[in-house]
């Protein structure tokens, strides 16, 4: 059992790792046929971690309704907003409209689905706003300078910032393309050497934990 | 509790309304003030205008109905120029939320355009698999999608004839609010497939965009409502996007003007207590 749960997923692990990690080399055809067919396993897996993780969000919120836990009436409109929704999915064919007449899966998408994550969205920048009027404070020297790039950013980046000081546009741009790029390409660099070596890791069976939590 | 302890602690409702107005009185009187077309969108527009008719373009809708108000104006001016220049448009999305929005959009900027589904355009929908669908174009584009959104087989439509591939993508434009987004099309699609990418983003993400904008590995970038109104002002069709431009102007103003006064009060709270 041993061997089922621990070797072979770390068998596996190993030489799909160096195998996918070489195709990427060889441009031989039976090489692009293995990836081809990789993907496509890839997007089948992908279609069925879809089905888990609304499986998964139906079950913790069933407990969650089941032991009248904090806000379980929330979990009753997430219920009902999904059985709902899958019911008259299922029932257009998931399509949004047919023959141009709109469908009442569309009509949910529509008049539901769009306004509600446009406000939540939108509901952002009045927070933002009350936010920062109390948090952006020139505490320290470090804090200045942030506050200061962040007032030159966002004067640059409206047309009423470049009317009132045209200079706001170009300094924003040279933040933006000069500060701004170098100092993310340092941090992207860092965590590509980062999941390089993780990746190594995981290969050479070191990091495990993807296996899960059960002993040996 | 002194002046500016009390400005301090103001109720943030009245920061609420401040914002509130600062957004509805500039769409309801708008000013107009100019637009300046940074090169980022420049690029965008100069590679699309240098695309010879009934190339393939491919527009990645990838954003759901949260990101909208910034990437909806990008996507619709970005189609009109495609469509104006007979582009042979390739629409699809990487997000499962945004798929019937997309729909929307691309029939409702075609019909405009007098555009004919499967003759000038494709929408392929969304394909489980995240990053793995863009591999999985590159390998072979019907695998990834063997029918469109409407569930029609793939193969055979006019509109794809001779597309194979992404290799035989003239250029994609990814319109991201997250990942898969941008960087995913770049990381998994262009480096091995050697297609022209160009971005476009929500105004938080293009800062992170930067460097692959310098180093080249995507040639423009749209950002945000400003990148927007940008690209409509240079089709000459100004719509939300510039529409929105001033009211987007005077929240940044009142958010300026906010920090200051916070910060005018912060000092002199500091300096009344020290002495």
């Amino acid at each position: 059992m041993i061997f089922l749960r621990r070797q072979l997923p770390l068998l596996i692990t190993m030489i799909t790792g160096l195998l996918f990690a070489g195709q990427y080399y060889v441009p031989h055809p039976a090489s692009e046929l293995l990836l081809t067919s990789a993907t496509k396993w890839l997007q089948i897996i992908g279609g069925f971690a879809l089905v888990l993780g609304v499986t998964s969000l139906f079950h913790q919120h069933a407990a969650k309704i089941r032991r009248k836990e904090a806000g379980w009436g929330y979990s009753l409109v997430l219920y009902a907003g999904m059985l709902v929704t899958i019911a008259v999915g299922i029932w257009a064919s998931g399509k949004e409209s047919i023959d141009g007449a709109m469908t009442l899966f569309g009509w949910i998408y529509s008049f539901m689905m769009v306004p509600l994550q446009g406000t939540m969205f939108a509901i952002l920048a009045f927070y933002i706003a009350s936010a920062a009027y109390r948090s952006f404070r020139a505490r320290s020297r470090e804090a200045a300078v942030l506050l200061i790039a962040a007032v030159i950013v966002m004067m640059g980046r409206v047309p009423l910032g470049e009317y009132l000081v045209p200079l706001s546009g170009d300094v924003s741009q040279w933040i933006l393309n000069v500060l701004n790029a170098s100092v993310r390409r340092a941090i992207l660099i860092g965590v590509s050497l980062g999941a390089i070596a993780l990746s190594f890791k995981i290969i050479f069976g070191v990091e495990r934990s993807y296996l899960g939590g059960s002993k040996e | 509790m002194a002046f500016a302890e009390r400005m301090l602690k103001i109720d943030r409702r009245i920061i609420f309304l401040v914002i509130g107005l600062c957004t509805l009185l500039p769409l309801l009187y708008p000013v107009g003030l100019p637009i300046k077309i940074s090169p980022e969108v420049r690029s965008v527009y100069d590679y699309m205008e240098s695309l010879p008719e009934r190339s393939v373009f491919l527009l990645s809708i990838d954003f759901d109905p949260a990101s909208k108000p910034e990437l909806h104006p990008q996507a619709i001016a970005l189609l009109r120029h495609a469509f104006r220049k007979d582009l042979r448009v390739v629409a699809m999305t990487l997000w499962v939320s945004g798929t019937g929005m997309a729909d929307q959009l691309l029939t409702q900027v075609a019909k405009e355009m007098g555009k004919e589904n499967g003759k000038d355009y494709v929408f392929l929908g969304w394909s489980p698999g995240g990053t793995a669908v863009i591999i999985n174009m590159g390998q072979d584009l019907y695998t990834a999608f063997p029918s469109d959104y409407g569930g029609k087989p793939t193969k055979g439509i006019p509109v794809l004839e001779g597309v194979h591939s992404l290799k035989d993508v003239a250029y994609a434009i990814s319109l991201g609010a997250g990942n898969p987004g941008v960087e995913a099309w770049y990381v998994f699609g262009k480096d091995k497939y050697k297609f022209e990418l160009g971005g476009g983003c929500t105004g938080v993400i293009a800062p992170g965009l930067y460097p692959l904008l310098r180093s080249g590995q995507i040639n423009g970038l749209i950002g945000g409502l400003r990148g927007a109104a940008e690209y409509e002002s240079l089709i000459g069709q100004k719509g939300r996007a510039v529409a929105g431009m001033d009211a987007q102007s005077a929240t940044h103003a009142a958010i300026i003007v906010l920090v200051a006064i916070c910060n005018i009060f912060y000092f002199s709270l500091r300096s009344m207590a020290r002495g």
